[in-house]
């Protein structure tokens, strides 16, 4: 029998663990993580019925923080995993979620497959643009001249731009977000929830320890901008990718790209292909006539 | 969810601002975990008497609210506030000191009062401004209460945060 309340009374308390996050205080997970409680309390399925995947690092931390069936996975392997869980369980609402360097360093080759099958998957990437669990390491999105101890006398490489990469491969849903707007965050997190396939949302939470200034959250209240001020159309592609190019240099919160006409997603479709297999299927008992000679 | 204060009910404003508290108590009894956790004796302390006071508010509207209104079902829920008067997360930090903890609460207790102060125009129903109106003014205490707490401090350099920080490591 089950002990959770009927759906439509579902709060984000619901879906809050008793494990206390170990996150440095003033970590800009922590706002990410109340987002995500407000937007599973909106879609409003019950957490048994969520899978929640991620790879390392302290963003990763986030499945135990839930009261979904969390996976916290190895480094970069989110993704494949949370895939493999959809495909087997359809019904089931699978999140995934990781840093910076999970998603676009170690992770990043597996990405690109997400996308172009479009798993039903909500991807949620915590971009702070270190490496914070393992102290203070160069990034994939550190940006170029970024001081830190794996670049002492500041980095020489520009960072990978991880909304133009999945955009390239044809992501059907991007979205990026900030702690300092909670209401936007907790809104973009829903929608790529409840998008009908592969659906990104980065979200730019800073390091508080390892972090430079004109990264913290009072940084992006004075920086952001907000695409539905600049008039922007989630359905024009072209024009997202042109505003996904000022990532590092500009704060564009929002929904990017949102496909107004999603193609079915991968777990849709080998669902419709097993049952259009079964159909043909032989029945049990002649299943050896197969193997037989006439 | 946008409220709108032109709408609101007497018992619909008592729910929500007994929300608002609730929310703040968490919000501080988290700080003060977080504090815990991070070996900040002083400022855990200071959350947790935050949360103390959060709660006994937060009682004293709930005693008002079924006096007034029973066991009415609520129609507001916790998704329609969020961070009115509890401190926002990039507020805390390991090792702050009791300053820094006072100047959290005092910006939590600002933030509240330019919630009702904001939503008083929209209200037309007279009984949801007097309670806004006498909210705001809670506020307007609150405020000068972490005010003269924070005068008594004594003065002198604020311990740096930066000083304790784990030195960045090459892997």
């Amino acid at each position: 029998m089950s002990t959770m309340p009927p759906c439509g009374v579902l709060t984000p308390k619901d879906f809050k663990s008793e494990l206390r996050p170990i996150w440095c205080p003033g970590c800009g997970d922590f706002s990410v993580l109340q987002a995500v409680y407000r937007a599973l309390a909106a879609v409003n399925r019950p957490p048994h019925e969520i899978a929640f995947v991620s790879g390392i690092g302290c963003s990763s931390r986030i499945p135990g923080y839930t009261t979904a069936y969390g996976f916290n996975s190895v480094h970069g392997r989110a993704l494949p995993i949370a895939q493999g869980i959809k495909i087997a369980r359809p019904e089931l609402l699978v999140l995934a979620a990781g840093g910076d360097g999970d998603g676009f360093s170690i992770g990043g080759g597996h990405v690109a497959h997400a996308i172009r099958r479009n798993v039903d998957i909500a991807y949620i990437v915590m971009d702070n643009q270190i490496y914070g669990l393992t102290k203070g390491q160069l990034s994939p999105t550190s940006p170029r001249g970024a001081k830190t101890c794996t670049s002492r006398l500041g980095s020489l490489e520009d960072p990978v731009n991880p909304l133009l990469y999945v955009l390239g491969y044809g992501c059907h849903f991007v979205a990026q977000g900030t702690p300092a707007d909670m209401a936007g965050l907790t809104a973009m997190i829903e929608e790529a929830i409840r998008f009908p396939g592969f659906a990104l949302v980065n979200i730019q939470s800073p390091c508080v320890t390892y972090g430079e200034e004109e990264q913290q959250i009072k940084a992006h209240r004075a920086k952001m901008t907000t695409l539905e001020s600049l008039g922007h159309d989630s359905a024009d592609r072209i024009r997202a990718m042109d505003l996904a190019q000022h990532y590092g240099t500009e704060l564009y919160t929002g929904i990017f790209y949102r496909n107004p006409d999603p193609p079915p997603s991968y777990d849709s479709l080998v669902l419709a292909r097993q049952e259009e297999m079964m159909a043909k299927a032989a029945p049990r008992e002649r299943i050896l006539e197969v193997f037989l000679q006439k | 969810m946008a409220i709108d204060f032109s709408r609101l009910s007497l018992k619909d404003a008592l729910d929500l601002a007994v929300l608002i508290e609730q929310e703040a108590e968490e919000r501080y009894l988290e700080f003060a975990d977080q504090m815990t956790a991070h070996h900040t004796p002083d400022a855990e302390k200071f959350f947790r008497f935050m949360a103390v006071n959060e709660e006994k508010h937060g009682s004293e509207l709930a005693v008002r609210r079924k006096h007034l209104f029973g066991d009415a079902p609520s129609s507001v829920s916790p998704t329609m506030i969020l961070d009115v008067e509890a401190p926002d997360y990039d507020q805390a930090r390991a090792f702050m000191s009791p300053r820094a903890a006072l100047m959290t609460a005092l910006r939590s207790e600002e933030k509240a009062y330019a919630y009702f102060d904001r939503a008083l125009p929209s209200i037309t129903n007279a009984d949801v401004r007097a309670l806004f109106e006498e909210l705001r003014g809670d506020e307007i205490h609150h405020i000068e209460l972490v005010k003269a707490e924070l005068a008594k401090l004594p003065p002198g350099e604020e311990p740096d945060p930066e000083a304790f920080v784990d030195e960045p490591t090459a892997q």
